[in-house]
């Protein structure tokens, strides 16, 4: 059996007394698409957030590489470990004051010491796969929403990321812009890419995603494959949402 | 805004801790200064006598213009001259404030006070004096010649407000004396015609000299001669206590003084001449180099402090934003005391209060730290405010690519936070400019201080003031097209 890429040990997360995730066990495998599914507050986000800790777990282990990342202080170790979990946000966060393609290059020439030229090159190879390789010398805010979360992705990319996390990326998009969004986001987990997703987008969970993981009340309440989820969940909160949003 | 409790906590122990250090070092510090007999060891040593006096009460002590240059004149200056000359030293004359006086005297900043000052009950507390020196000839009431039937005595002014020159023997005079009207007292002379001419006082009420030299010059006023009756009459030479030498020595040249009858023969005389002077010729173009030497000063000020505020500023920004508490609090605490005090009473602190660490600290440099302490409070604020306006998901975004958190500063933050501060930093520097006027008070001689020393004189109020707030306009009009270039050029960057 292979070893997860990423183990998640009794996660919890409290801010101040209110506690978001109360017991999360779960595992990500290479090459794996995981999509998280659930209601509004039930603590989605908060749980990715806590995989590249940009917000730092209450108690439970996260391993990554062999690293207990939940340990780890701000720091060096963290930054190389967060490196290579690439992550797009709901809205974009692209840097307004950089065009396109200096939001691609910035971390590889400043974190990884890449030479201008061969970032330059590599950025524009990420454009191209997102379909905007004529955009590179617009500003971020020249773009169309879904423009901007397709440099995003790019973005993201450019580091080689080993996974990659998607924070509700369609959220907050135009209905017409999803398409787009969706169709880069699938292109990239055909390309073997391990992915987490919290996703609203059931049709985009239920296609791509090799693992549904149902979230509610701070619990991971289910997992399975996606035909199982949606056709069959056991649980009662799953079946209430499913009945919901389907 | 709000504090949690226990940084409030913190913020207050800083705070007392650096009052009693503060408290605890002065005074002994202060004895160092000014110790028995000690002045006149200074003097000795260095040759040279300070003598503080408020320049703007002719025909006592009252500035000139001669080529161009400010010259200090009046009985009070002769006789400083004359003293200086008996300790075989050279004579430096320090123009401040009538009411700072007793204080630079106290401190060490200056060796005596010859500033027309009587020998109240009161000032003997804190200082010594030597021997009447000069009477003077009684008090006037300078008033609006349109008012000449109306005021004549004390009765006539029931219920109206009296001007007074702040800490002088007058303004005792009227609170004592004119119990039915009001005082309103102000620090210098000719804020206090002003006052007369603009109706805000009914009358101001001076010394016979003065009030005459004033009615001479202005056609509108008149001096009357009041019935106020002088307690205790007579100049005296303020020195700090327990210089019991200098005193002797001050009394041996007033004794010569009197008996070669210098001040009837000789000092009034002069001071008259001057006088004169000054009423024929009033032409402010002849002013123009005192105006001159204010905005050099002035800009002067104005770039050391911006320079002393940016820096100071960041670093406060910075130690605010810092995850080390202490560092957190001690920026809190400075930047929240800096806010909560007035920039006038800083400035007289560190003039007076740092003089006590730093006995040569010159007015300008003094006046340049206050207002660079002062800004730097602000700016960290400024900066502050810049750096949290930037949205957190761009912190996120770049610490989620792998770069560091000085490196998230340096590549994300920052150069967007800039766009942001530039405007609030540009407002700040205006603010400094202006808020430069306020050395004035320590006798920095920046535009505000020269305007002053026109006014006196020239015995006129208004028109220096005017060309002092044109000179003020046109200086910070030209920093604001220049703050909005850069400004414009930053927003083309986008």
């Amino acid at each position: 059996m292979t070893k997860a890429m990423i183990e998640i040990n009794h996660l919890k997360k409290r801010f101040g007394n209110n506690e978001v995730l109360k017991d999360i066990s779960a595992e990500v495998d290479k090459g794996q698409v995981i999509c998280i599914i659930g209601p509004s507050g039930s603590g989605k986000s908060t749980f990715l957030r806590c995989l590249n800790v940009l917000e730092h777990p209450t108690e439970g282990k996260i391993i990554f590489d062999g690293t207990d990342l939940a340990k780890l202080n701000e720091g060096k170790e963290l930054d190389q470990l967060r490196e290579k979990m690439g992550m797009v946000f709901q809205n974009f966060n692209l840097f307004p004051n950089m065009n396109v393609i200096e939001n691609i290059k910035l971390a590889p020439m400043k974190v990884k010491g890449i030479s201008e030229a061969e970032a330059e090159k590599t950025a524009l190879e990420l454009l191209a796969r997102v379909g905007l390789e004529d955009r590179a010398k617009q500003y971020p805010s020249s773009l169309s929403g879904g423009q901007q979360q397709r440099v995003a992705i790019a973005r993201a990319l450019a580091m080689n990321p080993e996974v990659m996390l998607f924070d509700e990326p369609t959220s907050a998009l135009d209905p017409e812009m999803v398409g787009e969004v969706l169709k880069t986001m699938q292109d990239l987990a055909e390309s073997g890419m391990t992915m987490v997703v919290v996703t609203h987008e059931m049709a985009f969970a239920r296609e791509v995603a090799d693992e549904i993981w149902f979230m509610a009340d701070g619990y991971l309440q289910e997992k399975g494959a996606p035909e199982v989820i949606f056709t069959n969940p056991t649980s009662q909160r799953a079946k209430d949402f499913l009945a919901k949003v389907l | 805004m709000k504090l949690p409790k226990k940084t409030m906590m913190a913020i207050m122990t800083s705070l007392l801790a650096f009052l009693t250090i503060l408290l605890t070092v002065m005074p002994v510090k202060a004895a160092d200064q000014v110790t028995n007999n000690s002045v006149m060891q200074r003097i000795k040593q260095k040759k040279e006598l300070v003598v503080g006096t408020s320049a703007d009460y002719p025909p006592l002590e009252f500035t000139a213009s001669e080529a161009g240059q400010t010259k200090y004149v009046g009985v009070d200056i002769e006789l400083a001259k004359d003293i200086a000359k008996d300790l075989n030293a050279k004579l430096v004359i320090k123009n401040m404030s009538f009411d700072s006086l007793l204080v630079a005297l106290e401190t060490g900043k200056v060796d005596m006070v010859i500033s027309a000052m009587t020998p109240s009950p009161e000032r003997k507390k804190s200082v010594d004096f030597s021997k009447i020196y000069y009477h003077p000839s009684g008090e006037f009431f300078l008033i609006n010649k349109k008012d000449q039937a109306k005021y004549r005595k004390i009765a006539d002014f029931k219920g109206q407000t009296l001007g007074a020159q702040t800490g002088s023997i007058q303004y005792e005079l009227i609170q004592k004396q004119m119990k039915s009207s009001k005082v309103k007292g102000l620090s210098k002379i000719n804020n206090l015609v002003l006052a007369v001419q603009s109706g805000k006082v009914a009358g101001v009420v001076v010394e016979e000299l003065i009030a005459k030299a004033y009615a001479q010059n202005n056609h509108n006023l008149l001096a009357v001669q009041s019935d106020l009756k002088e307690a205790q009459a007579g100049n005296a030479v303020a020195i700090a206590k327990g210089q019991k030498d200098l005193v002797a020595a001050v009394n041996k040249t007033i004794a010569r003084v009197q008996k070669e009858q210098l001040i009837e023969h000789k000092y009034l005389p002069a001071a008259a001449k001057y006088m004169k002077t000054a009423k024929k010729n009033n032409s402010m173009m002849k002013y123009a180099p005192y105006f001159v030497k204010g905005v050099g000063y002035t800009v002067e000020i104005t770039i050391f402090s911006v320079l002393i505020g940016v820096i100071l500023g960041t670093l406060f920004a910075l130690m605010r934003l810092s995850k080390i508490k202490l560092v957190h609090w001690l920026a809190v605490a400075y930047i929240e005391f800096i806010r909560g005090t007035p920039q006038m009473v800083q400035i007289l602190f560190v003039y007076f209060g740092v003089g006590y660490f730093v006995s040569n600290l010159s007015a300008v440099v003094a006046g340049i730290i206050a207002i660079g302490l002062n800004s730097g409070a602000y700016v960290a604020e400024d900066i502050r405010s810049g750096i949290g306006s930037i949205a957190k998901g761009q912190t996120e975004a770049a610490r989620s690519l792998g770069l560091s958190q000085a490196k998230t500063y340096r590549y994300v933050i920052i150069p967007q936070a800039l766009k942001n501060i530039w405007p609030a930093l540009g407002n700040e520097f205006i603010t400094l400019l202006k808020d430069s006027s306020l050395v004035s008070v320590i006798g920095v001689s920046e535009l505000m201080y020269q305007t002053q020393l026109v006014q006196t004189s020239t015995y006129r109020g208004v028109l220096p003031l005017a060309i002092a707030m044109v000179i003020y306009f046109i200086m910070t009009f030209t920093l604001t097209r220049l703050l909005n270039y850069f400004e414009k050029r930053m927003k083309h960057n986008d």
